[in-house]
């Protein structure tokens, strides 16, 4: 492995003697969130990362050019990313019996692997079984955020209620105006580019200035208009103006993060530790360990309250306890729901905060894969533009199920999209020939081309879960988890009604549709899992109140997208982190009245 | 942007990895780690057949397309990459010694083209070794020039990578 450099200093190994008022499980932009609102409130925190602290801008380098690189931005031979068909005919542990020295999930075969080579797990360490799943891992301080992909974006009523609007599955037990002033919060505090388009169904936020849109997106967007459907710049999790935030730059548009699997190294792009855990560091209230594996959540067998966290060194294979007067997971959707399932006592032998049974349960995300590629024709032969200099390109917000009624399917999916001039010139891989006439297609085509891939909501269903494997464990010797999770009818029609409408939209905008792809990607694929461990008003059919709480034990907190009712179409981070934050306003509020 | 893009892309790097690429070197003084002398001419004159120099942009033999490809077979850690373009060049050699009763490299421009224009017209369905090599070649070809400085900065006249410290560029959302 790489010799990974500490930017700032070993950080002192966290006092263990002692009592927090709370410890955190996970940096990410849960993790990373809780850390922020307590402390600011005064609570002193502990915040337990599984992964190293890695000087992540030695990492991203993120205006490398390709050429500047030993392998064009690939990683070391001996490195191997899973790929489409891999998941698909092989059944996980994906990492098992490989002959590569090192595994990572599909986001590693990307172009410019080289950079998150140290931010990805090793499925070789990280084992799960059960049915096809890509799932992506990242374990570092601030997790997936480092890379993440920076579409941010609200929910709204269409979404929290979603039952009331079509009778399908269970409202939140929140509704759009409790989230909104914290997702003003979130866009005040980190900063959010993007342009308003007052949408009932995709809500603005207080927006920065907005990326630009290329020749072809600015006519594509006219064109939807007619159709009653809206093309929007890109709202990025990117902040465009700055925020007053020492370890962050404004957005220069140099587009990295676009290029590369993502990662921004001046950090305009939002990410968990540069947003969140320093400046929480610097009020003198957080304390940070990192290469802390948590894998149980412990209880006072009097109380039956939670008491602390006990965690493994992921170096020394030692393991540790945490004591703290409130526990708050943010692990992950799928990593808490684990944790949680791991717990298990003489009070809760089905794992802490079960109760309901609904744990690991109700797991969703977003389905992904049909799409379309267009190419404008008027654009072919033009001279370069500076077109990639952003975080995104489009989006193109849901327009399924909402005063309508389709007849094949329920919920909606919105798509996004880029066109335009890129380091690498599109189309070149479906050129045929040689020669100069090759040589001269591929650069009048390049910048000519339009693409669009649909994210749907996948619908919240009990029989989609995770349990514990009985058999396999990590390299922590930590039971591995087992996914008996599947896309179903609902997901399989919207997902051919994604194709049709992409070729739909370019050919009334008159853009040559040159492919449409109907192939559904492998569960998993859209890194946006959810819902295993449910808010709701009913202890019987969920695990968390609104609060984000445990039904069964008042001082545990699920803080990630484990706790959302229903996945949305419309992408979870932003909302993750707005309910963090309310959730945390109420729990230091409780703290101070003695309530927990 | 699609998947299909992206597998394609992994799939033109799966001949794995390369030690430091001297591309600033002229690829005539490059000694090739992989290849043998002859299979490298090979290499560089095909590739640059397929990616030639033109009024825009120099090719792929002044990009140094044939030692970014030594490279990474040089290196790399599945064994079959490299089998399997040794096994391509012998095809290949096998294919003109057929036609032209000459190695590659000995037959006339003109053969060498009609050569290429042979194995290329089934690209969308290779069936024989010297058809497959040609969408293997032209697959590290289309890598190794794209991502070279004279692909990116002469031929394709790409304009990101850069701060943009005023407006962005681009069209506003009206």
């Amino acid at each position: 492995m790489t010799v990974l450099r500490i930017k700032q200093g070993q950080e002192p190994l966290a006092d263990l003697s002692i009592t927090y008022d709370a410890v955190v499980v996970g940096s990410g932009a849960a993790g990373g969130m809780a850390a922020h609102v307590l402390t600011a409130k005064g609570m002193k925190v502990l915040l337990l990362e599984a992964g190293k602290k890695i000087d992540i801008n030695a990492e991203l380098r993120s205006m490398e050019w390709p050429y500047d690189h030993p392998r064009r931005g690939d990683a070391p031979p001996g490195y191997h990313a899973i790929n489409f068909n891999e998941y698909t005919v092989r059944t996980p542990p994906y990492g098992k019996g490989s002959a590569f020295k090192h595994v990572f999930s599909y986001v590693g075969g990307w172009g410019g692997s080289d950079y998150v080579k140290n931010i990805l797990v090793d499925e070789k360490d990280n084992p799960y079984t059960g049915t096809h799943y890509a799932w992506v891992r990242a374990r570092l301080l601030g997790g997936k955020t480092n890379i993440w992909g920076r579409l941010a974006l609200r929910l709204s009523d269409y979404d929290f209620k979603g039952k009331s609007h079509d009778g399908y599955g269970e409202d939140w037990p929140i509704s759009y105006a409790d989230i909104q002033p914290y997702y003003d919060k979130v866009d005040r505090y980190l900063g959010i580019s993007g342009h308003p388009e007052n949408l009932p169904h995709l809500p603005d936020s207080i927006f920065q200035r907005p990326n630009k849109l290329t020749a072809a997106e600015a006519r594509f967007r006219q064109s939807l208009k007619g159709m009653n459907r809206t093309l929007t710049p890109y709202r990025a999790g990117v902040t465009t103006d700055g925020v007053q935030n020492k370890y962050r730059s404004k957005c220069f548009g140099r587009g990295a993060c676009s290029r590369r699997p993502g990662g921004c190294d001046i950090h305009a792009a939002f990410d968990s530790p540069t947003g969140l855990i320093y400046p929480a560091m610097d009020t003198g209230n957080l304390t940070l360990r990192t290469n802390a594996t948590a894998h149980e959540v412990l209880v006072d067998p009097n109380t039956g309250k939670a008491r602390g966290v006990s965690f493994v060194d992921s170096q020394t294979h030692k393991t540790y306890e945490a004591k703290a007067k409130v526990v708050i997971l943010a692990a992950s959707t799928l990593e808490s729901a684990r944790l949680l399932l791991l717990s298990q006592s003489r009070q809760y032998p089905n794992g802490i905060g079960n109760s309901s049974g609904h744990v690991g349960h109700n797991f969703c995300e977003h389905v992904m894969g049909p799409g379309a590629t267009g190419l404008v024709k008027e654009l072919v032969g033009r001279e370069t533009t500076l077109d990639d200099g952003k975080p995104g390109n489009f989006y193109i917000p849901r327009f399924r199920n909402l005063e309508d009624k389709q007849p094949g399917f329920i919920r909606g999916y919105g798509f996004e999209g880029g066109s335009g001039f890129g380091i690498f010139p599109d189309g070149t891989w479906d050129t045929p020939g040689f020669g100069g006439a090759f040589k001269k297609s591929v650069r009048d085509h390049a910048g000519a081309f339009i693409g669009m891939g649909g994210f749907g909501e996948v619908l919240a269903r009990y029989e989609n879960y995770v349990d514990l494997d009985p058999a396999v464990k990590d390299r922590w010797g930590i039971p591995a988890l087992r996914f008996h999770y599947n896309f179903a009818d609902n997901e399989k029609k919207m997902c051919e009604d994604m194709a049709t409408t992409a070729r739909e939209m370019f050919e009334a905008a008159n853009i040559e549709v040159i492919g449409v792809d109907k192939t559904i990607l492998t569960e998993g694929w859209s890194i946006h899992e959810l819902g295993t461990a449910r808010m709701g008003n009913d202890p019987k059919t969920s695990v968390l109140n609104q609060f984000q709480q445990s039904h069964d034990v008042k001082n545990l907190f699920v803080v990630d997208g484990s706790s959302h009712v229903s996945a949305s179409c419309q992408n979870p981070t932003w909302t993750i982190m707005a309910l963090c934050w309310r959730s945390c306003d109420h729990l230091a509020d409780e703290f101070g009245k003695g309530n927990l | 942007m699609t998947i299909s893009r992206r597998d394609m892309l992994k799939t033109a790097a799966a001949a794995a990895a390369a030690s430091a690429l001297p591309v600033k070197l002229p690829s005539q003084q490059y000694a090739p780690k992989f290849f043998t002398a002859s299979e490298y001419a090979l290499v560089d004159e095909m590739s640059d057949m397929i990616i030639p120099t033109d009024e825009q942009s120099g090719g792929a033999r002044a990009a140094g397309v044939a030692a970014f490809i030594d490279a990474r077979l040089a290196e790399s850690f599945e064994k079959e990459p490299p089998q399997r373009w040794r096994a391509g060049i012998k095809a290949i050699e096998a294919l003109s010694q057929q036609t032209n009763g000459k190695t590659f490299m000995a037959s006339t421009p003109e053969q060498r083209l009609a050569l290429l224009t042979k194995i290329a017209a089934a690209e969308k369905d290779p069936k024989t070794d010297a058809e497959k090599f040609f969408r293997e070649i032209k697959g590290m070809t289309i890598r190794g020039y794209y991502t070279s400085k004279i692909g990116i900065h002469d031929d394709q006249k790409y304009k990101g990578n850069v701060y943009q410290t005023g407006d962005y560029a681009g069209y506003d959302a009206t």
